[in-house]
């Protein structure tokens, strides 16, 4: 399975992770109080973020800690994120331009039971 | 490292004729994307348009329609003058109950130099987008 920085961010709660831990070292559990989905589901998504480089988990007494590694993250904003942004940019200004034509020409359909 | 392409997909309330026509009209383009000399959806055509964080500092951006599908998919290459690389954008349409699912794909970003300061993106994708929000919303609220 891929395991890269790519992969870390393709998950909205993995990147949520990261930005809980981006300036503050969190232990395992405060980071799922942070979160509505199960303890499981996100000591997975940490398993993949610790796999991808992205984060450190560090034995600290009776707690694992999570570091998050942002030298990696870096390259990331450097890069793709910044595709991301201008793509979803885009899109929403097609969103904008669809809607705005469709006000005078179509009716909204009935939704979908 | 192989960097994993850009996918996107967005659910629009319109139909895939609308859609593909947004994206293929030059008049409609210019509403939300780039405002073109010229553009039609035929597998060769070229095209090219300015895109930057100021009106200073402009890319030229060099793409060429390498496959079209009516209504359902089209695609072109993207490259910068004078810089190395190359990136193919794919735009999919479904279609979804008459409305349309469009998918976004683009591959090819790790061909270009990434340490090219001149080039990197960091902030030129950040004016392109604040570009369209801003210059878009008004176009509208017109």
């Amino acid at each position: 399975m891929r395991r890269d920085v790519f992969q870390a961010i393709a998950d909205p709660t993995r990147r949520e992770i990261i930005n809980l831990i981006a300036h503050k070292s969190l232990h395992l559990n405060a980071v799922a109080d942070n979160f509505q989905i199960s303890r499981p589901a996100i000591s997975r998504h940490i398993k993949i973020l610790t796999e991808c480089g992205l984060i450190v988990i560090r034995q600290q007494g009776r707690e694992r800690y999570c570091k998050a590694h942002l030298k990696n993250l870096h390259q990331v904003s450097k890069w793709i994120d910044q595709y991301r942004i201008f793509w979803a940019g885009k899109l929403d200004a097609l969103e904008l331009h669809l809607n705005s034509s469709k006000k005078t020409t179509v009716k909204p359909k009935p939704k979908n039971k | 490292m192989s960097m994993q392409p850009i996918v996107m997909e967005r659910l629009f309330t319109a139909s895939n004729a609308k859609v593909w026509k947004a994206i293929t009209d030059k008049d409609e383009m210019k509403n939300w994307y780039f405002d073109l000399a010229e553009f039609r959806a035929e597998k060769g055509f070229r095209f090219s348009f300015l895109g930057g964080p100021t009106p200073e500092k402009q890319y030229l951006h060099l793409c060429e329609v390498t496959e079209v599908i009516p209504q359902k998919k089209l695609t072109y290459s993207w490259r910068y003058d004078g810089y190395e690389g190359i990136s193919f954008v794919t735009f999919e349409l479904f279609d979804q109950n008459n409305n349309t699912l469009l998918r976004l794909t683009h591959t090819g970003l790790d061909s270009f130099p990434k340490e090219n300061p001149d080039f990197a993106p960091s902030n030129f994708v950040e004016g392109w987008t604040s570009i369209i929000h801003t210059g878009l919303k008004k176009h509208l609220e017109q």
